[in-house]
């Protein structure tokens, strides 16, 4: 079911490392977005776009399917996930919590469900067990963010 | 206000979810491919949600400057690569690493775009998360 994994590589930390500078472009484009329409159409937009790019890229490149055996049907639904949480956030941004304690408090839960699911091993993928040294790391990564978004302006 | 802190904290929780669902597609599919169900499903359900509650085309989104609406290429990458590295690194580490991404990189780019900002806060904040990351570096690759 799981494919077998290898020690994680200099290069996985960079990618994810870059992956989260992708999310600050996406914050800028997509909250300027919503400075002048709807929150609906912030999203709804590089859904949108998004797809058409997806579908050229897929087109052009043309990847191999890792597995010739059809994932589920649920494994389809990610996006569904994705969009439910556009709308919690935009519920949640304008009360007292506000944008600095909307990111906050996501962070936690973001956190806090991945460890979960890294020692259950979730959803068929590969299960791990958080060793001291990740829940150091882990720790000195919360704080430094949290500082941040309360004291550094940065939300 | 429990109400709210919950469900930004479901939030969260969705977020990494959606990870974990587009993770478990790509490893039977490809991580492009997960990207572009991500993306045309949740357009579905947005699309649905917009008209069940309207105001989709409210405001003025054509006033918007064209670069706003770059969004959507750098969201397929995004959501590929997090598809691709959760099955290499673990939920917690993808989590962990894309938060410490996003958080230096929104550092850089408010100081860039001159935000205000505290300097001792940014610095203690920027030091905590390399700091973090170094220790999980030194603990797993090789």
């Amino acid at each position: 079911m799981t494919t077998p994994t290898s020690a994680p590589r200099f290069y996985h930390f960079a990618a994810a490392f870059g992956t989260g500078g992708l999310l600050t472009l996406m914050v800028l484009f997509n909250g300027t977005l919503a400075g002048f329409g709807s929150l609906f159409f912030a999203s709804w937009v590089p859904h949108l776009t998004g797809t058409i790019a997806a579908l050229l890229i897929l087109l052009i490149l043309r990847p191999k399917h890792t597995s010739a055996v059809r994932p589920p049907l649920w494994t389809y639904l990610g996006g569904v996930s994705g969009g439910i949480t556009v709308m919690l956030t935009s519920a949640t941004m304008n009360t007292a919590l506000a944008l600095s304690g909307t990111i906050a408090l996501g962070l936690a839960g973001q956190v806090a469900f991945s460890l979960f699911a890294d020692m259950r091993g979730l959803f068929g993928l590969p299960q791990r067990m958080p060793n001291g040294r990740d829940y150091l790391s882990l720790g000195l990564i919360v704080a430094g963010s949290l500082i941040l978004i309360f004291f550094g302006g940065s939300a | 206000m429990i109400l709210f802190a919950g469900l930004a904290i479901l939030a969260g929780v969705l977020v990494s979810l959606s990870r974990q669902i587009n993770g478990r597609l790509a490893l039977s599919t490809s991580a492009m491919e997960s990207s572009f169900w991500n993306h045309i499903v949740g357009l579905g359900f947005i699309t649905a949600a917009a008209l069940l509650f309207g105001g989709l085309f409210a405001g003025e989104p054509a006033q918007a400057p064209w670069w706003a609406y770059l969004g959507g290429p750098v969201g397929v990458i995004f959501i590929a690569a997090g598809s691709w590295l959760i099955a290499k690194i673990g939920a917690a580490q993808t989590a962990m690493l894309i938060i410490a991404g996003q958080m230096i990189s929104g550092v850089v780019l408010d100081i860039v775009m001159g935000a205000p900002g505290n300097p001792w806060a940014r610095t203690a904040g920027v030091a905590l998360i390399l700091a973090g990351m170094w220790v999980s570096h030194r603990g797993k690759t090789r």
